[in-house]
């Protein structure tokens, strides 16, 4: 063997080149530093502004939902006298405390005897049209808590109509406008009560939002009933049981896909199955329930396959070597490793299900409901969908009722992200 | 050695990661009165051979075991054979500590508890002390026993896996590597549980650590890119290997 066929170690020029120590302290070595510090400080600049952005946008959102939506809750009322000593009623107390009670004074003409007494009251300012539709049954309920008001003349604050109301909070028509200036001290202010009880209405001053939070609240239990075990089953078995291959990575594209798919089409799908090929009730929170099920449960499980391949495989591997069958790994350890993750996946699905408007339109939920839903299979309405429809109505009356009826809805979101924040930090501690 | 029949027979064991051909054609006998120890550089499949002893190869869709091994003359990979009940006699311990994020107690009873060892609370209060004595842990933990068990220093959450593991009873622990991640302190107190527990288990550790496997065992297998090299007697396979290549493990020309 030859040397030449020994291949040259390449000549590098660190080697040629004498070697100088760094100068830590060079101009340039200084620049460096602080074009470092510069970047630095401009990169926490950016995160401090994004927060405080987003942070102003939510103060903002809520101030002007507060500020719009805390008259919903208020209603003006007007000081009436009555005397209802003529009205043509057995004064029996008995007879005013069963469920008769309301049909007698009704059938007394009640309705007449305010209305009269109104326009006697405020004749000058319009009688009987300043008051609300409903605000003889507020007299009857005065009278059912305590009869002896028939023996005697008094005097009830009571619910004036939508546009007395509406200028009375300064947004009315000129012509109410000058009602409220000439009533005055007769008028007063109260807290909507029937807001809270009542449910769909024509008329602003009745309209409450009880039928909608109601029909709300039964579609949300029958999506949480379907979709959370069905999600989190299909994510343990995918996670845990399935073989990976390609039937496998077929489902699980899909389920990635359908947590994409826009919610009409789920609309869509409900209503050509659900209503067209199952014939369930129209507008039924049960059918609602089902469409929003359909929507939330790939959430629920992309959220719960990822909290569960979180769970350190070591902790498996251990409960396999003492013995633990596959179920027992799953129930004892993994569940309750992966049950905070699974909670807050199901907990985002259902906020977005509990504002879901589209998919709820196309199955007919979007009707007019003027009594609240008794069962899962009554026609009911949702609160989002009753903001949709309230925030289309003419009447002024409508407007604060709209932003009164997004208050509602936020705080139900709250409510359900709090008790999700509870079950978390529960679970949580108690490894 | 002994004239007792081993209390676990591995013939002709081939172990395949998909393409991967990890182990090839190894026999080995282990015996119940000794301490076995594999040794071999990194990725020379000793693990792998490890863990097909409880079938935990078994939890990796790839592999695939094929050979012979038997548990007192029983074929555990027989069609008969109940993995969960092979994996309660054939014990295992990690590399990493890994106890249950639950307290001290839980940890120990959860294997009696789910294979149904004790009739009454006062039994299996007996067998998590029985465990953690036999583990040199009771001392330090019997006034804390409803601590997280992850709140342990990582010597004692060994220890902690080890008590875990012998709280079922079994006829074989398995430890791959049980000190890689401790201190030489935490390691010396294994090595002496190793040693106590000596012929009431047959015991299988891997290790890295030769001056390990010498300290430990009483038979070593030598294992080099999937094959077993040798083995035999510890002392033998430390002073008077017969293969070169043993020869230059041991005495560190690589590996």
């Amino acid at each position: 063997m030859t040397e030449t066929l020994v291949p040259q170690a390449p000549v590098s020029t660190a080697e040629i080149a004498p070697h100088r120590p760094t100068d830590w302290r060079s101009h340039a070595m200084e620049r460096r530093i602080r074009r470092r510090y510069t970047a630095e400080r401009r990169f926490r600049l950016l995160g401090l502004g994004a927060v405080v952005v987003s942070a102003a946008c939510l103060a903002f959102l809520l101030i002007v939902m507060i500020a719009q939506g805390y008259q919903g809750f208020v209603e003006t009322r007007l000081t009436l006298p009555l005397d209802l000593r003529d009205l043509r009623l057995e004064r029996s107390p008995e007879r005013l405390k069963g469920p008769g009670a309301d049909l007698a004074l009704a059938g007394a003409g009640l309705e007449r005897a305010v209305d009269a007494a109104a326009n006697r009251a405020y004749e000058a300012e319009g009688g009987a049209a300043l008051l609300s539709d409903g605000a003889w049954l507020r007299v009857r309920d005065a009278i059912k808590h305590d009869p002896r008001l028939l023996t005697h003349p008094f005097t009830l604050a009571l619910p004036v109509a939508s546009a007395i109301d509406v200028a009375a909070k300064g947004n009315g028509t000129p012509a109410a406008e000058r009602s409220v200036a000439k009533l005055g001290a007769h008028l007063s202010c109260g807290a909507a009560w029937d807001f809270f009880t009542g449910a769909d209405s024509t008329d602003a001053a009745r309209a409450g939002i009880w039928g909608a939070l109601k029909g709300s609240l039964l579609t949300m239990v029958v999506t949480l009933a379907l979709a959370f075990p069905v999600g989190v089953l299909s994510a343990i078995y995918l996670e845990e049981y399935a073989p990976r291959n390609r039937a496998t990575d077929f489902i699980e594209v899909s389920i990635n896909n359908l947590a994409a798919v826009p919610s009409i089409v789920f609309g869509l799908l409900g209503l050509a199955v659900f209503l067209g090929t199952l014939h369930l009730p129209r507008s039924a929170p049960l059918v609602g329930g089902l469409t929003l099920a359909l929507m939330t449960m790939p959430v629920i499980v992309i959220a719960s396959r990822n909290a569960i391949r979180a769970v350190p495989p070591s902790i498996r591997d251990a409960a396999l070597a003492v013995g633990a069958s596959p179920i027992q790994v799953v129930s004892h350890h993994v569940l309750p490793l992966a049950a905070p993750g699974i909670l807050t996946g199901t907990i985002i699905g259902m906020a977005r299900a509990l504002g879901e408007t589209a998919p709820l339109l196309m199955i007919g939920m979007r009707a007019f409901i003027a009594a609240p839903p008794a069962g899962f299979t009554d026609s009911a309405t949702a609160l989002p969908v009753q903001i949709f429809l309230w925030s289309d109505q003419v009447s002024r009356g409508f407007v604060e009722k709209t932003s009164a009826a997004i208050l509602v809805l936020l705080v139900f979101l709250v409510a359900m992200n709090g008790v999700a924040i509870f079950l978390r930090n529960r679970f949580e501690t108690r490894w | 050695m002994s004239n007792n029949p081993p209390k676990m027979t591995a013939s002709h064991v081939d172990v395949s990661y998909g393409t991967n051909h990890a182990i090839r054609d190894v026999s080995i006998d282990v015996y119940r009165e000794d301490v076995t120890a594999f040794i071999g550089p990194s990725g020379c499949g000793k693990s792998t051979f490890l863990r097909s002893l409880n079938r935990m190869n078994d939890t990796i869709p790839t592999a695939r075991v094929s050979g012979d091994i038997r548990l007192d003359g029983e074929d555990i990979y027989a069609r008969e054979m109940d993995v969960v009940q092979l994996r309660a006699r054939v014990g295992m311990v990690f590399q990493k500590p890994n106890p249950f994020p639950k307290s001290i107690y839980e940890n120990v009873a959860y294997g009696p508890k789910i294979h149904g060892l004790a009739q009454s609370k006062g039994e299996l209060d007996r067998i998590v002390e029985r465990s953690l004595t036999r583990a040199g842990l009771w001392n330090e933990v019997k006034d804390r026993l409803s601590d997280p068990g992850t709140a342990l220093s990582g010597g004692q959450q060994q220890r902690l896996c080890i008590a875990r593991a012998i709280a079922v009873d079994p006829e074989v622990i398995l430890m791959d590597e049980p000190c890689s991640a401790l201190d030489p302190v935490a390691t010396a107190r294994i090595e002496e549980l190793i040693h106590d527990l000596r012929g009431r288990y047959a015991i299988v550790i891997v290790t890295h650590n030769m001056q390990q496997a010498a300290r430990v065992s009483q038979r070593t297998a030598f294992f080099h890119l999937g094959q077993l090299i040798e083995y035999g007697d510890t002392s033998d396979i430390f002073t008077n290997p017969r293969q070169e290549r043993t020869k230059d493990y041991i005495t560190g020309r690589y590996g």
